[in-house]
């Protein structure tokens, strides 16, 4: 039998073209797939491979800008009261980091801004990231980085600091962890502060070091902020903080606010509020009102302190000297409310002068005043209760805010003739009730009735700080109004020195100096009404030093009060007494010979 | 009688001398001549390149540093002004043994 091995033999010459031709087909197909890939890649997702391709070569970063500093006073130089500084934020990875070297380290080096509890740390499943201390300072994040040990980073963060301390903090204000400026200056200039971040985009390497080659790269630098300089003394701030301190912990007070400026140029150069609490650990601080700056923020009754306006007004439109006398009989009934005099001693029942009825801080006096600007000594009249409106809203701006460089509220002044009770609304606004004012305000006009009748715009910012030089504060939306006749000024003067004789007798008041001041106990409104049982008291004193027979130097305010408690005038006075008596001895403010 | 006589050489080489022969030849590079001196031109110019590229970024290297060093000095400055702030400041005066030292001042200066 004859086998046919003839199918076995391969004929190369058939098979080979057809392989080719396989492979040729495979090869065309794999073309086409990535022409077509290309033209999805290159055409169709081009944008978003370019995206892809700058994120991985572009850096893309923004040139923080350096808050600027601010700064206080001190014997005619600037002193630092809110700096930067960079600290670092040392983060771990447990499953990669040595336990054993980054507890070495941390306890060796940085044992005071641990925050988290190692075992804990390491004992967590799955963690893979820690931040295990804040805050640490530059020198020492560089000693734990020189151990070299694996997976722990160091996150640069820029602190505030304030190296004071607690001081002046109602009035500084606090920079929170997004680096905004939250409250006082720092709140109210945070603009100014901030500066304008820059921008940096450069093509990079794999280590994002910006290289100079590419066509894009941008690089718009970074404009720090202003170093503000404020027109605050340090010292003296320090001093009426610790005496306000003081009167705070021997009295039933658990607040104290006090304020002193130049009646002459609107110049604050001491302001405080009392309890503080540390700038730099804000969230701590347990009540958020502690934030607030009372001086400029929270509108209140000053009480008879008003008196010294309401006096003025009538002085100053003829209608009232300080030899002025009326009957007073201990009350008035205005309205069908009946208005006590607080003091009721015999002696000033009758005829008494207006010196007297300011001595003696009495509401009769006041509302005659009152009854005297509308042209009727026996009754409140339209007239009357819109001069008083004129004066206190239009000429002591009383209720408006006063343009100082803080946060401020407005408060308000009743209108005179929309209203119910509009005869005593206006009563008892002659003595400082039923209206909300701040002390800025309030301290502001009173400078205006003692330093020769001229409303000035406080201002608290003396300016910038560049090169070691302080560059003044142009001038912006600063009033200067005349609003009384040196006339007025000089009788309001003599009756508000007239008010603290008795001090200068009892040797408070150094003799050589004129000091005049005014009182104020202010009731607190429960249930919308005064509280008549006198259960909780805002005690205020304002008042002004000076060489005897010259225009006062410094207006002084202090307020006294406490939730629930009975505070009155005579506290803030003897916290006065101490102030104005530090701050002659302080600034070296010469007697007269 | 003198017989003269050129010899078959030299009669071979004055012909040679005074034969004016051009010989033209076709001189052109060979393909492979090309590919090598077309590489060798990229490949120069390619380094000429790198090297270019290479210095501009090694200046940028070196910018880096010295602003790191910028950043790290201005850094040791700030830490520097606030500890010059802390050690001035009236908390620290008042808090120092120095000033617990001191007697309180009875008489006082006027400022003209």
């Amino acid at each position: 039998m004859r086998t046919n091995y003839q199918h076995l033999v391969a004929n190369p010459v058939a098979s080979m073209p057809r392989r080719i031709k396989i492979l040729k087909n495979v090869v065309l197909i794999a073309l086409t797939i990535i022409a077509v890939r290309l033209f999805f890649i290159q055409i169709i997702e081009h944008d978003a491979w370019v995206a892809k391709a700058d994120e991985q070569h572009t850096l893309l970063e923004t040139i923080v800008a350096k808050r600027g500093e601010i700064y206080m006073m001190d014997q005619g130089e600037p002193v630092a009261v809110a700096l930067n500084h960079t600290t670092y934020q040392i983060i771990i990875d447990p499953a990669v980091t040595d336990k054993d070297g980054i507890k070495h380290a941390l306890e060796t080096y940085a044992k005071d801004y641990i925050t988290a509890n190692l075992d804990e740390v390491y004992n967590s499943e799955g963690l893979r990231y820690s931040i295990v201390a804040k805050n640490v300072p530059r020198d020492t994040a560089n000693k734990i980085a020189e151990e070299n040990l694996s997976a722990v980073w160091f996150q640069k963060n820029n602190q505030r600091v304030y190296p004071e301390g607690e001081m002046a903090s109602g009035l500084l204000g606090f920079v929170n962890a997004d680096g905004l400026g939250q409250y006082g200056v720092e709140g109210s200039l945070n603009n100014l502060l901030s500066g304008k971040d820059g921008l940096l985009k450069a093509t990079a390497d794999v280590n994002k070091v910006a290289l100079s080659i590419g066509n894009d790269n941008v690089r718009i630098p970074a404009e720090d902020g202003k170093n503000v300089v404020l027109s605050v003394d340090r010292g003296l701030e320090k001093g009426i903080e610790d005496l306000a301190m003081d009167a705070i912990n021997s009295t039933r007070a658990t607040n104290a606010a006090a304020l002193i400026m130049d009646p002459n140029t609107g110049e604050v150069i001491a302001m405080a509020n009392l309890p503080n609490y540390d700038p730099a650990n804000y969230g701590a601080v347990k009540d958020a009102s502690a934030y607030i700056n009372n001086v400029t923020e929270v509108p209140y009754e000053p009480a008879s302190i008003c008196k010294s306006f309401a006096f003025s007004a009538a002085i100053n439109e003829g209608v009232m000297t300080a030899e002025t006398t009326y009957f007073n009989q201990g009350y008035e009934i205005v309205d069908g409310w009946k208005i006590q005099n607080a003091e009721q001693r015999s002696s000033i029942y009758g005829t008494i002068d207006m010196r007297t009825a300011l001595y003696w801080s009495l509401n009769t006096g006041s509302i005659y005043a009152l009854k005297l600007l509308g042209g009727n000594p026996s009754a409140i009249t339209q007239q009357g209760r819109e001069k008083l409106y004129d004066y206190y809203y239009n000429k002591f701006r009383l209720g408006q805010a006063t343009n100082i460089e803080l946060i401020e509220a407005e408060g308000y002044i009743p209108d005179p003739n929309e209203g119910w009770g509009r005869d005593s609304v206006y009563a008892n606004m002659t003595f400082g009730q039923n209206l909300g004012i701040t002390m800025i305000q309030t301290a502001t006009a009173f400078s205006a009735v003692i330093n020769g009748g001229t409303y000035r715009t406080p201002t608290i910012v003396k300016g910038t700080l560049e090169n070691s030089e302080i560059i003044e504060k142009e001038p912006e939306n600063i009033i200067e109004d005349k609003i009384l006749s040196d006339d007025t000024s000089a009788a309001m003067r003599e009756m508000l020195i007239h008010n603290r004789n008795y001090k200068v007798r009892g040797g408070i008041d150094k003799p050589g100096y004129a000091i005049g001041g005014k009182s104020g106990t202010a009731q607190v409104v429960r249930d919308g009404a005064y509280d008549d049982t006198y259960a909780e008291l805002v005690g205020s004193y304002i008042g002004f030093i000076g060489p005897e027979g010259e225009l006062p130097k410094y207006v002084i305010m202090v307020k006294m009060w406490g939730e629930g408690q009975s505070i009155d005038s005579g506290e803030a006075m003897n916290l006065f007494d101490k102030i104005s008596n530090y701050t002659i001895n302080y600034l070296k403010i010469k007697p007269k010979v | 009688m003198h017989q003269t006589y050129t010899t078959r050489r030299e009669a071979s080489n004055s012909f040679a001398r005074n034969r004016n022969t051009v010989r033209h030849t076709k001189k052109s590079l060979g393909s492979i001549s090309q590919i090598v001196i077309v590489s060798m031109l990229t490949l120069v110019f390619g380094l000429i390149y790198v090297a270019e590229g290479t210095k501009a970024t090694s200046f940028d290297y070196e910018i880096s540093n010295v602003e790191s060093e910028i950043t790290e000095m201005n850094a040791k400055k700030d830490d520097l002004a606030v500890e010059k702030a802390r050690l001035n400041s009236v908390a620290a005066a008042k808090n120092s043994t120095v000033a617990a030292a001191m007697e309180d001042a009875t008489v006082t200066g006027y400022a003209d």
